[in-house]
């Protein structure tokens, strides 16, 4: 099985420990991943969304013209990438007159956009082209007797329209929660569960306002659940996750500390990575969680 | 509500000569007239959460009575996690998150956008990624993963036609950001 890696930006400068761990898993998974070469931005909401309907679509296409080219699909760890060019590709999909007109402008280029290669999210490929019993099967440490809070990240489920491997019920999401559990932890429901971490266009309007919403969210799973970490399928939770504790331990907003990871960097210290190398770069300490994992 | 305060009467509000729902409609939100103010959107939307004024039901509703300035001078449009929610929800299928798109479109023709929204629009044109920090080689190198991805970062082709692509756009004719041919390499 060979698949492109679609990196994007914020995994590539701000987490390249977690473009590391996809480096890891894949490969361990049995799975090759091809580089995609000369990819760009997906590109994200701010830019060219913002601007020009055809030019945001054009940009998509290219990218897909480059797995096309090669004959794979895409996937990503960031849900901003995964909701960018879906929804790029179902606009062109669903209407002919974009379509050519981006087409019109990937020919000066020198590619094409066809519909044939497809961007999937990393974490829901892996749960149906391998599937939680295999990756059981797999592991070198467990996580068991764990608790974990899951963060799926909003552009992973909505809109379904536009998604390859959608959730059956977008509003009661499994995978993640599954995909977890194959680690041996649970992975209780607590109330804010579903809402927005807060990072994205959020966050670079309102800073305040967006750590509201992390607040909330932490508030709620601490009471509830008292996780030991949280694990994202997002690299932008990630970052906010990851990012604002500090800041609100400072402002006496929480009182304690939860350590976060992205489900691809626990699956690849549970598949044997070494562990600095796949999360060096958290900002919230997650060395005392780590030594649990390489217990287990 | 801050969107009546310059409009006090529904007479006022009918006079007001609203182009402003045709163009929104033709900057890519099609769907815009199916809406009935029905709500839904708005409670599930991140931005009611976080306490911004605007949302999706609200910007519809401006976009309708034509506030265009009211929605001008409001950062919320840009606060939007696009996380489409409001999408999924919508009993009328108008496509909310299109909606504020749409409307960030007109904003741009009007010269309101953040300036972090510029600045993100930069570094795509210049390096092909909108979030870069030139800083990254060195954490990149110490994981043992090549100092530059392999994107348009690594291959001035690719990012040539990036540029070529986004020259070809309305970007160009707005002129928010210096669109020199040559590759910044
Ligand atoms: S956009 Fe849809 S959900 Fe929102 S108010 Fe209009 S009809 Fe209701
Ligand atoms: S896409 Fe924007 S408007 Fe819609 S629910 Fe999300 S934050 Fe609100």
């Amino acid at each position: 099985m060979k698949v492109g890696f679609f990196v994007g930006c914020n995994t590539a400068f701000n987490r390249p420990d977690l473009e590391k761990a996809v480096r890891y898993v894949f490969p361990a998974l049995g799975i090759e991943l091809d580089n995609l070469e000369g990819q760009s931005c997906c590109p994200t909401w701010g830019t060219m969304p913002s601007i020009d309907l055809v030019g945001w679509c054009a940009l998509g296409a290219r990218n897909y013209a480059i797995a096309e080219e090669k004959g794979v699909d895409m996937i990503t760890v960031c849900s901003t990438c995964h909701g960018s060019l879906a929804r790029t590709a179902y606009r062109m999909q669903t209407s002919p007159e974009v379509r050519n007109k981006v087409n019109e402008l990937l020919k000066e280029v020198g590619r094409e956009f066809r519909g044939t290669a497809r961007i999937r999210h990393a974490v829901r490929y892996l749960y149906k082209e391998v599937g939680p019993d295999e990756i059981t099967k797999l592991l070198k440490h467990r996580l068991d007797g764990l608790t974990v809070a899951i963060q799926p990240g909003c552009l992973s489920l909505w809109p379904k329209e536009v998604f390859i491997d959608k959730e059956e019920d977008t509003f009661h999401p499994k995978v993640l929660r599954e995909l977890c559990e194959a680690l041996g932890v649970s992975a209780p429901h607590y109330k804010q569960l579903l809402e927005c971490c807060g990072m994205g266009g959020m966050r670079s309007t309102d800073m305040e306002k967006s750590f509201r919403l992390v607040e909330r969210k932490m508030t709620s799973m601490k009471k509830e659940i008292n996780p030991d970490l949280i694990v994202t399928g997002c690299s932008s939770c990630l970052i906010q996750f990851d990012t604002s504790q500090e800041f609100l331990q400072k402002k006496g907003r929480i009182y304690f500390e939860i350590p976060v990871l992205h489900y691809m960097q626990v699956l690849a210290i549970c598949l044997g990575a070494e562990p600095k190398m796949v999360t060096g770069l958290s900002r919230t300490p997650v060395d005392n969680i780590i030594k649990r994992i390489l217990q287990g | 509500m801050k969107i009546f305060e310059d409009l006090q009467t529904t007479a006022e509000i009918a006079l007001v000569k609203n182009n402003l729902a045709e163009e929104i409609k033709e900057l890519g939100a099609d769907k815009l007239l199916q809406c009935n103010q029905c709500a839904k959107c708005a409670a599930t939307c991140p931005l009611v959460l976080a306490g911004f004024p605007f949302f999706n039901k609200r910007i519809i509703q401006a976009i309708l009575i034509g506030a265009r300035e009211t929605l001008l001078n409001d950062i919320s449009i840009w606060a939007c996690q696009s996380c489409n929610r409001c999408t999924d929800l919508c009993p009328r299928n108008v496509n909310p998150y299109e909606v504020i798109l749409a409307t960030r479109r007109m904003a741009v023709r009007e010269y309101a956008l953040p300036a972090l929204a510029v600045e993100g629009i930069r570094s795509l044109y210049d390096v092909g990624h909108a979030v870069y920090l030139s800083e990254s080689g060195n954490p990149r190198r110490k994981l043992g993963l090549p100092e530059k991805p392999p994107t348009t970062l690594s291959f001035s082709n690719a990012l040539r036609e990036v540029q070529a692509i986004m020259r070809k756009t309305v970007l160009a004719d707005l002129g928010i950001i210096p669109m020199e041919e040559s590759a910044n390499f």
